[in-house]
């Protein structure tokens, strides 16, 4: 895994009065033609007891002190007093000054930030020693991957490789801070366009997914698929070039899209087709509809609640209907009984108190101590939900969840919002999230860490902006996820637009392309211009690595993915055009039951209403009975004549004192 | 050499002392009048470069020495110098980048032993320092033992320069030439070299009188006067040599931009004048900044210098501040 070469000596360590070396930071020279640039790896090593510089017969470590620094600063100048001494020189002609006889002593000087000193203590300046290019070791050492590497227990996840000329060593994180329990959370910075944050997660996932040590035990990962076809395919193997081929080899990481993937996508509104990208006939088989009814909604009603509602009387209201009401047999106090389960329920009961309050002769603006102002906002919010997420909520009818409890180990979740209402997004998100958490407090998820992949983090978790329900939960997974297993990738264009705990929070960060707009933040002082520069010019497949065990950003390079891109994906499997209602009930039927004959569905359904024929098909794919159509049809039961609407109960008019309106 | 003479002179009873002359500005050329012999025409013309075709070598060996001293201590009133000498050769090839090919240097003791108690002189000889004398005479006098010193470490640096020089015209290539700094006369082996040039920078000696005087210190611009023979003097050798006026002096001064230069005692050297000329007012860049001679100073020759500069000890160099009283700690 580790090439034990040691490369010869490229520079020498300088230092003046104005240019000091320090315990953080040194300078060397190298030659003019040299293979390190910004973000290489040098080791430098003390020679005491030598005045001439040269070697005196004595092995590496056995001359003192041994420094790891990165470079981060370059400088390239000649012996020119100043510009115009060139100008004169070359009599005006600037060909001219490309044709002097002699070329003029020019110097590559660079500037490099302290990995790492051995021995650690005591800290002192670094010693004007012989620069040598970092090998494998002194990558491993310089990082302080030799903690995690090796032992009986060890911890390293390859990342990818950090590259120097020709020398290539792999970098590793550390699971303990990157997965928990010591540190936690990925996140990922870069501009849109450049396939490197996405695909720098996936890579990752996947490398997590081969080295997670087996002491510390089963993992899946959830993704949440925000835009586009981007994670729908990530079962599906991906193009390779040689060249990833062979730094999966370098890695030690099989080159294999994901084994376990579960696709996780609501339906449009017709609440018959999927609401996703993967909808090939090949691949929408292994989609599962992600259905959500009035108990999971109210669970998170917050959610829906914009600021102006969040009061302390909306949310008495909806902790009554929580706890009092809903999954449970219920009195109006008009005399209506209720068994509230679905949102056609809550509605229905909705109605009886509404009409129970006017029929009450002005009786009263209260019900149960709620003002009927607050019983009408909230109900409006509520029926809103079921309107705007048509196809995640239904408003009658089983939901259709992850499997809580029984996730798998080294499975990826993937749940497709992309084309959902952000309000829907907002709900998915929270409630998916939240339940992650409940299950891993409780011990009973099914695995005992969680990754959870977020793109567009400003979205959810802005810099600026109110204190959503969405963002608080961020925040507390942020600050204390990484002691139950949860642990939050999260990815976004601009890490400043970014709330600064969720961001501070991550004990690992990357860094894709950046905008230079953005590298004009006071959150990127802290590098040189020339990394800056490095960072606004990147290239696919390039990252700069933070992770605590780094006492500096490290740029490593990563194979692409070995799944399939979202925009490969849609070309080789195109979405399928939405299904009429009945071959999608058809579809559906089949999925669970092969034996079903497509036309015996579709006369069963004729003249049925949608709605009961949903309900039906929703009943049957909970149950997943043996004869599919058998269950559909008892579910769906007799043909019924339609019965007339009852006359309405209404509140009769008030009598006029007068036809006279004077 | 490391510094153990010194430490060896001074717990011997030397008092120390730290006094660093004038940073050399080179050897100089003779300050007289010597007189010439025309070569190449009948009396001192100008001649302009224009048209000439500069010569262009494979490869160029440049030569330059240095030499930095200081009083170390004193017995008596007799100083104790510590001087040393380098001088390389520097090598430019087809890459324009010039590199060393062959160097050397010497660390001397400047003194005069029978003045130096018994203890002191044991402690010197016992270091197997490389010890020079000067006369008795200028040694009783500090105002004459100084500037006694100073001419031995010059004559110092040009042997070496010589020796390093000699040995390098043994390994000469067929299309490789040696530039020196200085003059080639010192040398017969130089002198008579038919790749061997000398690049004289300082004017002390004056070949001419009169209107051709006047011709050779007022030559424009890229223009060298007639090629003369300069009229031996001691063990010189005979040489052949011109003017070569690199820069316009109009608005400095006759010396301004003014190299004399020094080829062997042979009829192709005439015929070699006009490209040989051409070739060195090619050498005026890049600049030789932020030497204040630049003027005249050869780019390569600069960079022989700093190298040696570079690499030379650096407890000889004068610290700004390093003649103030110490202080009581």
């Amino acid at each position: 895994m580790i090439d034990r070469r040691d490369p010869p000596p490229i520079g020498r360590v300088v230092a003046t009065e104005q240019k000091p070396a320090t315990p953080h930071q040194f300078h060397f020279w190298t030659a003019n033609e040299t293979t390190i640039g910004i973000g290489a790896i040098v080791r430098v090593e003390e020679q005491p007891g030598n005045p001439k510089g040269l070697p005196n017969g004595r092995g590496k470590g056995e001359t003192g002190k041994v420094v790891y620094g990165v470079v981060t600063d370059g400088f390239a100048y000649s012996d020119l007093a100043t510009p115009l001494h060139d100008v004169v020189g070359a009599e005006g002609d600037p060909a001219r000054a490309a044709e002097s006889p002699t070329v003029r002593q020019e110097i590559r000087l660079w500037t490099a930030a302290v990995l790492r000193q051995k021995p650690e203590e005591p800290l002192q300046p670094v010693p004007l020693g012989q620069v040598h290019v970092a090998s494998d070791v002194d990558v491993a050492q310089a990082l302080r991957m030799d903690t995690y590497l090796g032992g009986a227990e060890p911890t390293a996840i390859p990342v990818g490789l950090y590259t120097s000329g020709t020398l290539e060593a792999p970098v590793y994180l550390d699971a303990d801070f990157l997965l928990g329990p010591e540190a936690a959370h990925l996140n990922i910075s870069g501009v849109s366009g450049l396939a490197t944050k996405t695909s720098a997660a996936e890579f990752l996932l996947g490398s997590i997914f081969q080295h997670f040590p087996t002491h510390k035990g089963r993992i899946a990962a959830v993704c949440f698929n925000v835009k586009g076809p981007d994670l729908c395919f990530l079962d599906q193997p991906g193009a390779l070039e040689d060249e990833d081929r062979r730094r999966y080899e370098r890695l030690a990481v099989r080159a294999q899209p994901f084994e376990r993937v579960r696709y996780y996508a609501p339906f449009k509104a017709d609440g018959v087709n999927l609401n996703t990208l993967r909808t090939h006939p090949d691949l929408v088989g292994d989609v599962e509809p992600l259905v959500w009814g009035l108990r999971e909604v109210l669970d998170y009603a917050e959610v829906l609640l914009n600021r102006d509602d969040i009061d302390a009387k909306a949310d008495a209201f909806i902790d009554f209907l929580s706890d009092r009401v809903v999954d449970k047999d219920f009195d109006d106090g008009f005399g209506g009984a209720h068994r509230v389960v679905t949102f056609a329920d809550l509605e229905r009961l909705f109605r009886s108190i509404f009409d129970g309050l006017e029929l009450g002769g002005g009786r009263g603006d209260t019900w149960r101590t709620h003002h009927i102002a607050t019983i009408r906002k909230v109900r409006n919010r509520l029926s809103n939900i079921s309107t705007r997420a048509k196809g995640l909520v239904t408003d009658d009818g089983p939901s259709n969840d992850l499997p809580w409890g029984r996730f798998e180990d080294r499975a990826v979740y993937v749940v497709d919002v992309a084309n959902v209402d952000p309000l829907g997004q907002d709900l998915v998100f929270a409630r998916v999230v939240s339940k992650l958490r409940e299950h891993l407090e409780r011990r009973d998820l099914g695995v005992d860490a969680v990754v959870v992949f977020v793109d567009e983090l400003n979205k959810y978790a802005p810099a600026d902006g109110p204190e959503t329900y969405v963002k608080k939960m961020l925040l507390d997974i942020s600050e204390r996820g990484r002691y139950l297993g949860l642990v939050l990738f999260g990815a976004e264009q601009f890490r400043s637009q970014v709330h600064r705990r969720v961001v501070g929070n991550a004990g690992t960060i990357m860094f894709g392309r950046m905008d230079s707009d953005e590298l004009a933040t006071p959150g990127y002082q802290v590098l040189s211009p020339a990394t800056k520069i490095k960072l606004a010019t990147l290239p696919i497949g390039e990252l700069m690595v933070r992770h605590p065990h780094f006492t500096q950003p490290i740029f490593v390079r990563f194979p692409r993915p070995a799944v399939l891109r979202g925009r490969d994906g849609v070309e080789r499997f195109p979405p399928a055009a939405d299904l009429p209602f009945e071959d999608a009930v058809v579809r559906q039927l089949v999925k669970l039951d092969r034996r079903v004959r497509p036309n015996l569905v579709k006369d069963l359904i004729a003249d049925r209403r949608e709605e009961d024929v949903r309900r039906a098909l929703a009943y049957t794919r909970q149950t997943r009975p043996q004869d599919a159509f058998a269950h559909f049809k008892k579910q769906l039961g007799g043909r019924v004549a339609a019965v007339p609407a009852a006359a309405r109960e209404t509140v009769a008019p008030l009598n006029p004192i007068s036809d006279d309106p004077y | 050499m490391p510094r153990s003479w010194v430490d060896a002179i001074l717990a011997a009873g030397v008092v120390p002392a730290s006094y660093v002359p004038d940073a050399s500005v080179g050897r100089t050329d003779l300050e007289e009048f010597t007189g010439a012999e025309p070569v190449e025409d009948p009396e001192l013309r100008v001649h302009s470069l224009a048209g000439a075709q500069p010569l262009a070598p494979a490869a160029v060996g440049f030569l330059d020495g240095i030499e930095q001293w200081r009083v170390v201590g004193y017995a008596g009133v007799t100083p104790i110098v510590r001087a040393y000498v380098a001088a390389a050769i520097r090598l430019r090839g087809a890459d324009r980048r010039p590199r060393t090919v062959a160097e050397d240097a010497d660390e001397l003791a400047i003194t005069r032993l029978d003045r130096l108690s018994a203890a002191v002189r044991g402690a010197l000889e016992g270091t197997g320092v490389h010890v020079v004398e000067i006369s008795a005479d200028d040694a009783g006098q500090p105002a004459r033992a100084l500037p006694a010193a100073r001419i031995e470490v010059q004559k110092a640096r040009a042997a070496l320069e010589r020796r390093l020089a000699e040995r390098r015209l043994e390994a000469l290539g067929s299309d490789e030439w040696l530039v020196v700094d200085g003059v080639l006369s010192d040398s017969a082996a130089l002198s008579a070299h038919p790749r061997a040039l000398g690049v004289v920078k300082s004017h002390g000696a004056q070949y001419f009188a009169g209107p051709e005087l006047e011709r050779a210190l007022t030559l424009p611009a890229v223009h060298r006067t007639s090629v003369f023979r300069p009229k031996r003097r001691g063990a010189r050798r005979e040489i052949h040599s011109w003017y070569l006026r690199l820069w316009p002096w109009e608005g400095n001064d006759l010396l301004y931009g003014l190299l004399r230069v020094e080829a062997r005692a042979h009829p192709d050297t005439g015929a070699l004048a006009p490209r040989i000329s051409a070739w060195l007012v090619d050498e005026r860049a890049p600049l030789a900044t932020p030497d204040r001679r630049w003027d005249r100073l050869l780019y390569p020759i600069h960079d022989v210098e700093t190298y040696l500069r570079a690499r030379a000890p650096r407890d000889l160099i004068p610290y700004p501040a390093s003649r103030l009283p110490r202080t009581g700690s």
